[in-house]
């Protein structure tokens, strides 16, 4: 694989869409995929292991109202409502194990593609 | 799944935020619901520090937990936060917290927040519900009734209304109703006069306001009045009101204590955030139905951070009494002077001319760069950036009335600070 589709900052939509879950689970990034009802169905092992969560508690249920209820404000989540096209890096702070920790966050959604990302870079 | 997996995934699905935190504010643990509503109110403030994040909106907070004597206990139960000051926020109405604080130990603090604004929005038409029924179902006898026209003169006046007032009919029929009443909301500042609340039954169909009143000898009550148009009327131009006037038993001297606890900032006195935003509603709605000015002026004191770093939190706070007392000073009658948060001020003007207004903020810049504060480290100057904002530049929204005063306030900062912008003409 090609070293720009493998990294945080250049990962594309359809990168992350074709890949299986094994090649998102070696990605050395969180990354979280969200239905458009906000189900989480995708969570990678990177993300997993940074929040100390096993995927079945995250998978099938809706990200923010659950787990990912700290970007349930305008910062992020009122972004995926408000722009059909989003690719923008953002300084976040998440309480991985209830413990802050300062993240960059990368929005990603395309009018094409029905599932978003997040990905999660520490 | 192991026992601990069972409890993370418990505190990360929370529905209500939870903060641990060290005295001096520093964040140990919290959860995904607390940072939610934390990082919003933080910006550049970052979130490492409680009492920093929430500076801007509840500066109290620092000094309720500061002024905590007990080694443990409950600092503050469901404090209020007032996030939005304006009217226009994405759920539809203004956003307000409850935050509780816990002292555990000589180093640690519990702190919960959640949001309750849906809760205060009810709360608030409740108490209006509230009023309105309890006017209509009481006894017909406890009614003072008046009949008053479109000027506000009074046309006649139940046997009711000689009883609870001791003035005789005749001494009032033909005189203007505020000759005998107070302005509404009396003991706040910018009372509605009957004028206004004509203006406002007019456009409504009703004004409800109570307050203190006095009998013909002189002895005070509390009264909530009901102003109303009449149905009857046919003469588009000449309407005429029905005024209901209740003697309830008066607010004791508890509920008085508690309006001033719930109305002043903690620290300085000055009229604190939930209060403005009141306020500012209130004279939003005068402007938009009299057309008279209303200006905003925000007054943020300059490289504050770097004072309180220096010399300490308690020297900071000296000054922003200081720059409160200055600011009560020079506050015209029927102006609102109010702690935002943090060294931000605003001091609201309804009835003045925008030249006027600048001239004001000159006079406190000025008042404020005069002053000289003793603390142990010695004494220290201060300066202050101010930013004006006038109603008729505006959509007429108080949201967009104070981002123009914001921005002429970060004109004032970027042009070398100590000064007011626009200048004056």
């Amino acid at each position: 694989m090609h070293d720009t589709k493998t990294k945080f900052e250049t990962v594309q939509l359809t990168d992350l869409e074709s890949m299986a879950q094994a090649e998102r689970d070696a990605l050395d990034f969180g990354v979280i995929g969200l239905r458009p009802d906000t189900r989480a169905d995708i969570y990678n092992a990177t993300e997993a292991s940074m929040a100390g969560i096993d995927p079945s508690r995250v998978l099938g249920f809706p990200f923010f109202a659950t787990i990912g209820q700290c970007m349930n404000n305008f910062m992020v989540a009122q972004r995926f409502e408000d722009e059909a096209d989003l690719d923008e890096i953002v300084p976040f702070v998440l309480t991985l194990r209830m413990r802050p920790t300062r993240v960059r966050l990368r929005l990603l959604q395309a009018r094409d593609v029905e599932r978003r990302y997040v990905l999660v870079a520490r | 799944m192991s026992e601990e997996d069972d409890l993370i995934s418990f505190m990360y699905a929370c529905p209500f935020g939870l903060i641990e935190l060290d005295a001096s504010g520093v964040i140990g643990m919290i959860n995904p619901h607390a940072m939610k509503h934390l990082l919003p109110l933080a910006g550049a403030q970052g979130v490492e520090n409680f009492f920093t994040a929430t500076e801007k909106y509840a500066p109290e907070l620092r000094n309720f937990a500061d002024g905590f004597a007990e080694p443990d206990g409950t600092i503050c139960d469901g404090h209020r936060i007032v996030v939005d000051l304006g009217e226009k926020t994405r759920e539809g109405r203004p956003q307000v917290l409850a935050c509780s604080l816990v002292k555990r130990g000589p180093n640690q603090l519990i702190a919960t927040l959640n949001d309750i604004s849906a809760q205060v929005a009810q709360e608030h038409r409740m108490r209006q519900a509230d009023t309105w029924f309890s006017a209509l179902m009481d006894e017909i006898n406890d009614h003072a009734l008046l009949t008053i026209d479109g000027n506000g003169m009074m046309l006649s006046a139940n046997s009711s209304f000689v009883r609870q007032t001791g003035y005789a009919a005749e001494e009032v029929i033909g005189q203007p109703a505020d000759t005998i009443f107070s302005q509404a909301d009396s003991g706040e500042q910018a009372p509605f006069s009957i004028a206004d609340q004509l203006s406002l039954a007019t456009r409504d169909g009703w004004y409800l306001s109570e307050g203190w009143e006095s009998r013909a000898n002189g002895e005070r009550y509390w009264c909530q009045r009901l102003l109303v148009g009449r149905a009857e009327q046919g003469d588009e131009d000449n309407h005429t009101f029905s005024m209901v006037l209740r003697d309830v038993p008066e607010p004791g001297e508890k509920i008085n204590d508690l309006i001033e606890l719930l109305t002043r900032d903690y620290l300085t006195g000055a009229t604190n955030r939930m209060q403005f935003q009141k306020i500012l509603k209130r004279e939003r709605t005068r402007y938009l139905t009299r057309r008279q000015p209303l200006s905003l002026i925000i007054l943020d004191l300059d490289n504050f951070k770097m004072l309180n770093d220096m010399h300490g939190h308690p020297a900071g706070d000296a000054v922003l009494k200081q720059v409160a007392r200055i600011g009560a000073d020079c506050t015209p009658e029927n102006a609102v002077f109010a702690r935002l948060g943090g060294e931000e001020f605003a001091l609201l003007v309804p009835d003045c001319p925008a030249s006027a207004v600048i001239d004001l903020a000159e006079t406190l810049r000025r008042e404020i760069a005069g002053l000289q504060i003793a603390v142990p480290s010695g004494l220290i100057n201060v300066t202050a950036s101010l930013g004006c904002a006038e109603m008729s530049e505006t959509d007429g929204s108080t949201d967009n009335l104070i981002a123009i005063a914001d921005r002429r306030l970060y004109e004032a900062k970027h042009a070398g600070r100590n000064r007011v912008a626009p200048l004056a003409a």
